[in-house]
């Protein structure tokens, strides 16, 4: 059987994921980084190879994305980190219109039309404020473990103001906030709320269409997603693993490029034009994505670049 | 940081001839003392064909500021500035030149400034010659109608100032569109009154009757120049485009400031004829283009070169731009040189940023939809509010109305360090991925 991976190469992590002929993961690793390197990415790689049973040559095509997407050894082009995420979102919980992804550096809203390709998107653009890293930025001045963070927001009642503009200056003003005395609780759910409003200025700029999902790995952090939802005023659903998102796309992407170099867009996501939300409680990407659709889709040309 | 990038651009070679006469236009500046010139200092507006005919020296703000940026020279101009008390958030173009008033005003002093320990680099930005006076037109921008009122502070309010009022154009009455309705006539009729005020002013400085058949000699030939620089532009609607919105970048000085004469028509005709001719000979401005995109914003100087190759890099043409399209005596049908007031007096209105969003969007999807873009790259110009302010509109209707993407990267007319390679990188990227989408779905469809 043939397999495919996908590399996404990000600001703290790398993430490789293989998938099989049908599209079905056979094999998913998350590399913690100190920087983007190329160890990592090769501790990442040779990870997914392993728990895949594969050998490097067993695989067809690899297609890398993230902002390390150039480091990539072997890939057979790169996509951005939006149409990565916008495939394996729509492989994922079919029938998505919007994406948010915030990582470890940037955050992004990305729109997905009804075929499940991107018709928009918007990133933040200034500094880490709306990213991973203003989490870190959080946990680091509050001394608590970043895995911690979650509940602390989730048990924060007061809204203190907290800026949503530099990650930087946010820091001078949560310490000025222990300063005088405030809850940790209530200054963690306060970053929090910022980061959201920070998103929903994103979503502004595409359009809040329904339904959404959240990736990346601050998605795993139940009080992002929750204060993002009050934010959007929707419901926001998480696949089971948000932060393999991208790869997941890319690694899907590779697959569908070496089949005659040319994408498919995931012509099932017409079809679920109708259904209901995504639950993706339910939704299992090791399923996602397995049938290629009947001939006669709409098809992405992949130029070798 | 700059990703590495394959020069893939064709840029036209009589541009890069221009670049002498840009060269002696500005070493005429720097030596007008001692050949005992009258020098003006303005911004925005090109009134300069007032300043030839009244046979001054003039030098644009802005321009000595793009210049300086383009040279990499900026950094002195911008240090002197901040020294003095401006903020890094002002308008890099007015910083810039802020600056090289204060170097101006310290040059020959013994002290200098400060901070500034640059004296070779500062050199350049501290050869402007001081002022006889300033003359202020600026449209659509309110740091641009105050910047040369701190000039005239810088030089201890010793030097006299004239100021062009420029209404605003909301385009939003029943009747209003772009060249139509009231508010077009009245602030025509308005701004006509104000210049026949300016060259009474000027005719005070000079101590001189004003030399009206010079203005009208020279307004003849920046229409001729004009026409032919449209001329080209349009046949750039050609695939693959034979000359790209960096050749018009290039060309901005010469129909914005330099002198009218028949060496400026020669330039023009020039520029056609090495269009005209690639058109002929299937010579394209971009090797292998692929994508078609328009540029909305101010041009990041600092990064001229760069960026037509980064662009061809990615195969992609730029073609148009709100900045060289919608600027710079554009409309040379409403020039008469026998009675060119008027005409003049309407382009000083027809500033990009002096309209309201809905002529904006009437004139970039215009340009769109002539050009066949398949994109908008919106240049976020960080210290430029008046440019940026209805970029979020023009999107939004471009996709609504034209189904064309676009993508927002930020960066600043004259300080490098607003900035981000990767942050246009991936976005051009994202952006060019979504048009291939688009195509290979059967073509544009608009929402």
């Amino acid at each position: 059987m043939t397999h495919y991976l996908g590399v996404d190469l990000g600001s703290t992590t790398a993430k490789t994921v293989i998938v099989n002929d049908t599209g079905r993961i056979v094999a998913a690793e998350v590399v913690q980084m100190g920087a983007v390197s190329r160890a990592s990415l090769a501790r990442a790689m040779t990870s997914a190879l392993e728990a895949a049973g594969l050998d490097e040559s067993e695989i067809a095509e690899t297609i890398a994305t993230g902002y390390g997407r150039r480091l990539v050894p072997g890939a057979g082009r790169t996509f951005t980190e939006i149409t990565c995420h916008a495939r394996g979102v729509a492989a994922m919980c079919p029938g998505t219109r919007l994406v948010i992804d915030i990582g470890g550096q940037d955050s992004k809203a990305i729109l997905v039309d009804e075929l499940g390709i991107v018709e928009d998107f918007a990133m933040n653009d200034r500094c880490a404020s709306g990213t991973g890293r203003f989490f870190e930025v959080l946990a680091r001045a509050i001394e608590c473990d970043i895995g911690e963070l979650a509940d602390l927001a989730l048990s924060g009642n007061r809204d203190l103001e907290v800026s949503s503009m530099c990650a930087t200056f946010a820091e001078t003003e949560i310490i000025s906030l222990l300063a005088r005395g405030e809850r940790r609780e209530d200054i963690a759910a306060s970053v929090h709320r910022a980061v959201a409003a920070r998103t929903l200025g994103l979503v502004a700029q595409v359009g809040r269409h329904t339904p959404v999902v959240m990736t990346g790995g601050v998605a795993r952090n139940a009080a992002s997603v929750h204060f993002v939802a009050q934010a959007l005023d929707v419901p926001v659903s998480v696949p089971d693993t948000p932060q393999i998102t991208g790869a997941f796309g890319a690694a899907l992407l590779a697959r569908e490029s070496f089949r005659g170099h040319q994408i498919e867009a995931d012509g099932q996501a017409g079809t679920h034009r109708a259904a209901p939300p995504p639950d993706c409680a339910t939704c299992d990407p090791a399923h996602a994505g397995m049938d290629p659709g009947p001939d006669g889709r709409p098809l992405i040309p992949v130029r070798p670049r | 940081m700059d990703t590495a990038v394959t020069d893939r651009s064709n840029r036209l070679s009589v541009t890069k001839l221009g670049g002498k006469m840009v060269a002696d236009y500005w070493a005429n500046v720097f030596t007008a003392r001692e050949r005992g010139e009258k020098v003006v200092w303005y911004n925005g507006s090109a009134v300069n064909p007032f300043f030839q005919a009244a046979g001054l020296v003039w030098c644009h703000g802005e321009a000595f500021s793009a210049r300086l940026a383009a040279q990499h020279l900026e950094q002195p101009a911008q240090l002197a500035a901040q020294e003095y008390g401006y903020v890094g958030e002002l308008c890099s173009y007015a910083r810039t030149h802020l600056g090289c008033a204060v170097l101006t005003q310290n040059a020959g002093h013994a002290n200098g400034t400060g901070i500034v320990g640059l004296p070779e680099q500062a050199e350049l930005a501290s050869r402007l010659p001081a002022p006889d006076f300033f003359v202020n037109a600026y449209a659509g921008c309110s740091t641009g109608q105050q910047w040369d009122d701190i000039s005239f502070r810088v030089f201890g309010k010793e030097v006299p100032i004239f100021n062009v009022s420029l209404p605003f154009l909301w385009g939003n009455k029943p009747d209003a569109g772009y060249l139509i309705g009231e508010e077009w006539e009245q602030a025509s009729r308005y701004v006509v009154g104000q210049l026949h005020e300016l060259v009474r002013f000027i005719e005070t400085m000079t101590g001189r009757p004003f030399d009206w058949d010079a203005l009208r000699q020279n307004m003849a030939y920046i229409k001729q120049a004009s026409q032919l620089r449209r001329e080209a532009m349009a046949l750039c609607a050609h695939a693959p485009t034979p000359a790209t919105f960096w050749d018009w970048i290039t060309s901005i000085a010469h129909i914005n400031f330099l002198p009218a004469s028949q060496e400026l028509v020669d330039y023009f005709a020039a520029v056609k004829a090495e269009v005209e001719q690639r058109l002929a000979e299937g010579v394209p401005a971009v090797r292998d283009e692929r994508y078609r995109v328009y540029f909305d914003g101010f041009m990041n100087w600092n990064k001229l070169g760069f960026l037509a190759r980064k662009f061809a890099a990615h195969d992609v043409a730029v073609i148009a731009g709100r900045y060289t399209h919608q600027a710079f005596w554009q409309e040379p049908h409403l020039i008469d040189p026998e009675n060119p007031i008027t005409g003049m007096a309407q382009h000083y209105l027809l500033c990009p940023t002096n309209h309201g969003a809905k002529t904006i969007k009437h004139l970039v999807l215009r340009d769109c939809e002539q050009y066949g873009v398949d994109g908008i790259v919106f240049h976020s110009t960080r210290t430029c509010r008046a440019f940026t302010n209805p970029q979020h509109l023009i999107a939004k209707a471009a996709q609504r109305e034209l189904g064309i993407a676009s993508m927002f990267f930020e960066g600043d007319v004259a300080d490098a360090s607003f900035y981000k390679d990767e942050i246009l990188e991936s976005r051009l990227a994202a952006m060019l991925e979504g048009i291939d989408v688009r195509r290979a779905r059967g073509g544009v469809v608009p929402v």
